[in-house]
């Protein structure tokens, strides 16, 4: 026999969820609408050029306890690094400097009118080169271990092979995007190949490229995911505090959106998606050729399985072109960003990427 | 989370929906997965953005023309002279950047000199009492 069946609801119970749907919408409204508090791990500016700035968090373990050799993380340059120290209590940045490391972050900050000429060559030759030496100032290290995510990976990979012999040790790559041969794999390599789509028009038009424009191709991507699913979820689960809190967090990281630098974008789509320069070899920054074959640091390449905006394929092809002695494919069951972002993360990412420094250590 | 009998809400707007949702939402979300990584799709929105962006351009292109000239009338500069400028400045901070890197190896040369005159056990005095440049 079910309830409905053995009573109907009276006056009373009607106003009860009515005062119960009321509160949650309003609880709905505030999470949309407001940000979290995120990247609370201490910290203090070390470097500053143009928009760009170069953190050291505190260390948390004595100095003598301490790796020798800084962790430096490179994000992409198209959002907030903050996702790398997203939460207190679920932090990349916490939980590396937990076991021990020294770690510095390079924001490159968002780009003014000014930087609409920016380009690859200028973020991998001009402001990492600078922020290195700074990392290894501080740190008095000569040497340096560096973490590049997505489009930073990609410009981390660049630099390794450029400046093979500028003291990188060991290079964590995530979810890097860099070989675009398959032009049918994942929304952005088919959407950029077709002919109608010129990148220049969109620079001339717009300058620098529209943040909203960013995130709106990449949540196009997984449109019923990312406009309809994510708020259900939320909707679904308003009782459950962990929940709401990692949501809350994460939506003030995907809102805070940040313009990429015009020349960049054009430069990205042409000579990467389109002409695939970097694996073909013809790549050139500052006249300068990047010959994969010349990166020789210790490689960890973090692939996600089901990421949708940088494909497994696009990040495997590297392995047979360094030079390299020691590297490591390591697949994670995720997306893009869950991998690193996820509540997951802690279980599986963070903790091979640890071990696998740490086993390299000092 | 679909509503059986038992636990059916008959005041929760979202409650009907929830298993048709449930149901529907996985085959739909991998419909639409499957339809923007089609060729017709890139090529519709890619037609579609090339339009705008060509249509827009001659109207882009006067509005900013009109308002170089009301800038220039009111003797304020415009945005590229402003960025300009702005760049200017970039460059300064890369020349002070090179000049506080060279100070860097510069003090850093000099202990690593002191150190070793140090160890050698010479009696020379350190001037250097920091400890970070």
């Amino acid at each position: 026999m079910t309830t409905a069946e053995t009573r109907l609801p009276t006056g009373a119970d009607v106003l009860s969820e009515l005062q119960k749907i009321y509160e949650r919408a309003k609880t709905f409204k505030r999470l949309l609408t407001s940000d979290a508090k995120v990247a609370q791990t201490p910290k203090t500016v070390i470097w500053a050029l143009n928009k760009a700035r170069l953190y050291r968090y505190a260390p948390v373990v004595p100095e003598e306890q301490r790796h020798k050799i800084p962790l430096f993380l490179v994000f992409a340059i198209m959002n907030r690094p903050h996702v790398l120290d997203l939460r207190p209590g679920h932090s990349f940045v916490e939980y590396m400097l937990r076991h021990g490391y020294d770690v510095y972050l390079l924001d490159w900050g968002a780009p003014g009118p000014e930087d609409r000429n920016l380009k690859f060559d200028d973020y991998t030759l001009e402001y990492l080169p600078r922020a290195i030496r700074k990392v290894k100032s501080v740190s008095g290290s000569d040497q340096f271990n560096m973490l590049g995510w997505c489009l930073g990976a990609l410009i981390s990979t660049m630099y390794a092979a450029l400046r093979p012999d500028d003291g990188l040790k060991d290079l964590v790559l995530l979810t890097a995007p860099l070989d675009f041969t398959d032009k049918t794999a994942g929304g952005f390599a088919r959407w950029t190949s077709t002919p109608a789509f010129d990148p220049d028009k969109i620079v001339d038009a717009f300058g620098n490229v529209p943040g909203e424009m960013i995130d709106y191709g990449a949540k196009a991507l997984k449109p019923v995911e990312n406009f309809i699913r994510n708020y259900m979820n939320l909707w679904d689960n308003l009782d459950n505090p962990k929940v709401v809190e990692a949501w809350h967090a994460m939506n003030t990281w995907v809102r805070d959106i940040i313009p990429m630098a015009g020349a960049a974008y054009s430069q990205l789509i042409t000579e990467f998606y389109k002409e695939n320069r970097l694996m073909a070899g013809t790549l050139l920054l500052r006249g300068e050729r990047v010959d994969l074959g010349r990166l020789k640091a210790n490689v960890l390449n973090v692939i996600a399985e089901a990421d949708h905006i940088t494909p497994p394929c696009q990040s495997e092809g590297l392995m047979d072109r360094i030079g390299s002695q020691d590297k490591e494919v390591f697949r994670v069951k995720g997306g893009h960003i869950g991998i690193m972002a996820g509540s997951g993360a802690e279980k599986s990412t963070w903790p091979h990427i640890e071990k696998w420094l740490a086993a390299r250590a000092d | 989370m679909s509503q059986s009998i038992d636990t059916f809400n008959p005041f929760d707007p979202t409650g009907m929906f929830k298993g048709i949702r449930d149901s529907n939402m996985d085959t739909w979300s991998r419909m639409m997965i499957e339809l923007v990584n089609t060729n017709a799709y890139a090529q519709a929105t890619g037609a579609m953005l090339d339009t705008w962006l060509s249509n827009s351009a001659p109207l882009r292109k006067a509005l900013e023309a009109a308002l170089v000239q009301v800038l220039a009338n009111f003797h304020l500069p415009t945005r590229d002279e402003v960025a300009g400028l702005a760049e200017r400045l970039t460059n300064i901070e890369m020349r002070l950047d090179d000049m506080e890197g060279k100070l860097d190896e510069s003090l850093r040369a000099a202990r690593e000199t002191a150190g070793s005159k140090a160890r050698s056990g010479g009696k020379t005095k350190s001037s250097h009492g920091e400890g970070q440049p």
